[in-house]
């Protein structure tokens, strides 16, 4: 950030000025609107036309959460994210120093081979993942599942990876393995720990690329693994709108606190290494 | 002189070199390396750019592959062994030290990884610190160092990993004279606090003249001369180390049937040793350094060479005189520094010019 002086002469005033601040109003408007609308809908006991605000509020949409589906939707899609951006990240992790050390046409193969997935419609890719998936007999399983999501969480954390590996001074692992550490040693007490940050980056990407999964969970799921987002899709298909809302707000969750903390961090990141 | 004798003789080598080949992409690479390093002593490694230096020590320390030959480590050959168990410690040029540990844990970072816990690893990390000067230092950041500092932490955490032989990359190339000064001592306070070999690549000969026991001249992918740098600078092995020592004229002549040579400057009786093995009316290519002409005016010496004096320079360590001299109907610049000489001439007076035939050295051409 510079000082306020400059954050006083620039922009400079005029007509330009009044158009981003509408741009900016239509912005925040699009992106908190839903959700405001979403937190009021759920609370909401009635609300009819044409009432800008509900006229009897109720709890009775989160109190449900507890005995129906959302529930078991809301352990299941947590445990498949959380698990997914773990093993996520440690598989993500080498592969993303072997694509940085690949030179020339090896690299541009790598990193297209890990985009791939990430690119591809998760409709797409989930209708590959199905055939095979249900061949090994893991088909409508939360392995299988589970499994598919860690396929474009791969392919992202390991592009995320492949950035990090390329910035990152390869001189350290020489120092650290010429001073006496095994390969081992050099992880555990060097690389580990130099990438704290961008490790718990990676495992929270890893664990919202898997949450907010509908197609994958759908297609290699067969629908009876119940994660959220699916759950969701049901309540407002069957015109539930008070609970749709509330699944919809757990939904948001994860990545507007991932975000804030990506923003606090980023604030404390020093990117100088000593 | 591919392989020169250790210099204690009888022990074995802290570090002995046999035959290193590397194959690198740029240039011809290393085709014949041989080396040997005695306990206790600095070598440096000297070439010009791009010959494999930096290449050299990687592969020493199993950083880099070698297509052939044997590295060995007191006696022990490490050629087939990973970095971490070569008994050898290399320091890049520029300090590489672990960002998230502090001072004291960095230089402590070998002897954690080597299990050792405790007092014994505090009281060693205090004498490594100590004889890099920089005692009490444990706690501090490793980021809130001084450049000259690093470099001392990053010595002090190699010696604390008491390897038999420390490999050191260009240690002083990337400082400042001020700091220059200071990283030298603390190579050499690190290497008295237990003696370690010590192999360093330079490309500063003067670095290598205040730091280095024994000077090793890496050409055309091998060591082409390894002696103290007063030898290396008094007799070059071959016209390519003169070349590459930058302080060498070269004056073209042929061997007389006596085993005189005479080139433009007359007729130089040189002594057997410095000739070589040059036949008799062999062309031979003569080196010597500009301090080695002895100017005197043209009337006082009627039988000597003659030259003309094309330009004066004048220098902080007294004139360099540029003369031109007539050997036939070819002519041939030489530079003459006479510092202590009472020669008084301006540009365009001839002069006689002798050269001592103690300074020379022949080469076969």
């Amino acid at each position: 950030m510079t000082g306020s002086r400059a954050a006083t002469a620039f922009p400079p005033p005029g007509p330009g000025r009044v158009v981003r601040g509408v741009l900016l109003v239509v912005l925040v408007a699009t992106s908190l609107g839903p959700l405001v609308l979403l937190a009021i809908w759920s609370i909401s006991g009635r609300w009819l036309y044409p009432s800008l605000l509900p006229t009897e509020y109720s709890a009775a949409s989160w109190r449900a959460l507890g005995t129906e589906s959302l529930g078991p939707a809301l352990v299941t899609s947590g445990a498949l994210a959380v698990v997914a951006g773990l093993v996520g990240c440690m598989l993500a992790l080498p592969l993303g120093r072997a694509l940085a050390r690949l030179r020339g046409w090896r690299r541009h193969v790598g990193a297209v081979a890990a985009f791939l997935p990430v690119a591809a419609p998760p409709l797409a890719l989930g209708t590959g993942l199905q055939v095979v998936l249900l061949s090994v007999g893991l088909g409508g399983t939360a392995t299988g599942v589970l499994l598919a999501h860690l396929v474009p969480a791969v392919g992202y954390l390991s592009l995320f990876f492949l950035g990090t590996f390329t910035l990152f001074d390869a001189r350290v692992e020489a120092e650290a393995r010429t001073l006496g550490a095994t390969p081992w040693q050099m992880w555990r007490h060097v690389l580990l720990p130099m990438l704290r940050g961008p490790i718990a980056e990676a495992v929270a990407l890893g664990f919202l690329i898997s949450w907010g999964q509908f197609a994958l969970t759908l297609v290699v799921g067969g629908g009876a693994v119940r994660a959220l987002p699916l759950e969701v899709f049901s309540l407002v298909r069957a015109g539930q709108d008070r609970a749709a809302a509330v699944g919809a707000l757990l939904l948001v969750v994860p990545p507007v606190v991932g975000l804030a903390a990506l923003r606090w961090a980023a604030r404390r990141t020093t990117v100088a290494p000593a | 002189m591919r392989t020169p004798p250790a210099e204690s003789d009888g022990d074995v080598p802290a570090l002995e070199l046999r035959a290193l080949r590397a194959a690198f992409v740029n240039g011809p690479g290393l085709t014949d390396v041989s080396l040997r390093v005695g306990s206790g002593e600095r070598v440096a490694i000297v070439g010009p750019s791009g010959v494999g230096k930096t290449t050299l020590l990687r592969a020493v320390a199993g950083l880099a592959p070698l297509d052939d030959g044997h590295v060995l480590v007191s006696g022990h050959d490490v050629t087939a062994l990973p970095p971490e168990r070569r008994g050898v410690v290399y320091l890049h040029q520029t300090p590489v030290l672990f960002p998230h540990l502090s001072v004291g844990e960095n230089v402590a970072f070998p002897l954690r990884v080597r299990g050792q816990r405790g007092d014994a690893v505090r009281q060693r990390v205090g004498e490594a610190l100590a004889a890099v000067r920089l005692d009490g230092l444990e706690a501090r950041a490793a980021h809130a160092l001084s450049g000259g500092q690093r470099h001392r932490v990053a010595l002090a955490r190699a010696i604390a990993a008491r390897p038999a032989v420390l490999l050191l990359d260009e240690p002083l190339s990337a400082l400042d004279p001020a700091l220059r000064a200071d990283v030298g001592a603390a190579i050499t306070a690190a290497q008295a606090a237990y003696g370690p070999a010590m192999l360093l690549v330079s490309h500063d000969l003067d670095d290598v003249g205040a730091l280095a026991d024994r000077v090793a001249v890496l050409l055309d992918g091998g060591v082409a001369q390894c002696v103290t740098p007063d030898v290396l600078f008094a007799r070059p092995a071959t016209l390519a180390v003169a070349r590459f020592l930058g302080i060498y004229q070269e004056l073209v002549g042929h061997v007389r049937e006596d085993g005189a040579i005479v080139c433009a400057l007359g007729v130089i009786d040189v002594a057997r040793e410095r000739r070589g093995a040059a036949p008799t009316a062999s062309r031979v290519t003569l080196g010597f350094r500009a301090g080695s002409l002895r100017l005197s005016a043209a009337e006082a010496r009627p039988d000597g060479a003659r030259a003309r004096v094309a330009g004066i320079r004048d220098r902080p360590r007294g004139s360099t005189f540029v003369l031109r001299l007539e050997d036939g109907a070819a002519e041939s610049l030489v530079e003459a520094a006479i510092a202590g000489q009472s020669v008084t001439c301006a540009v365009g007076d001839e002069v006689v010019v002798t050269l001592d035939p103690h300074d020379v050295m022949v080469y076969p051409s």
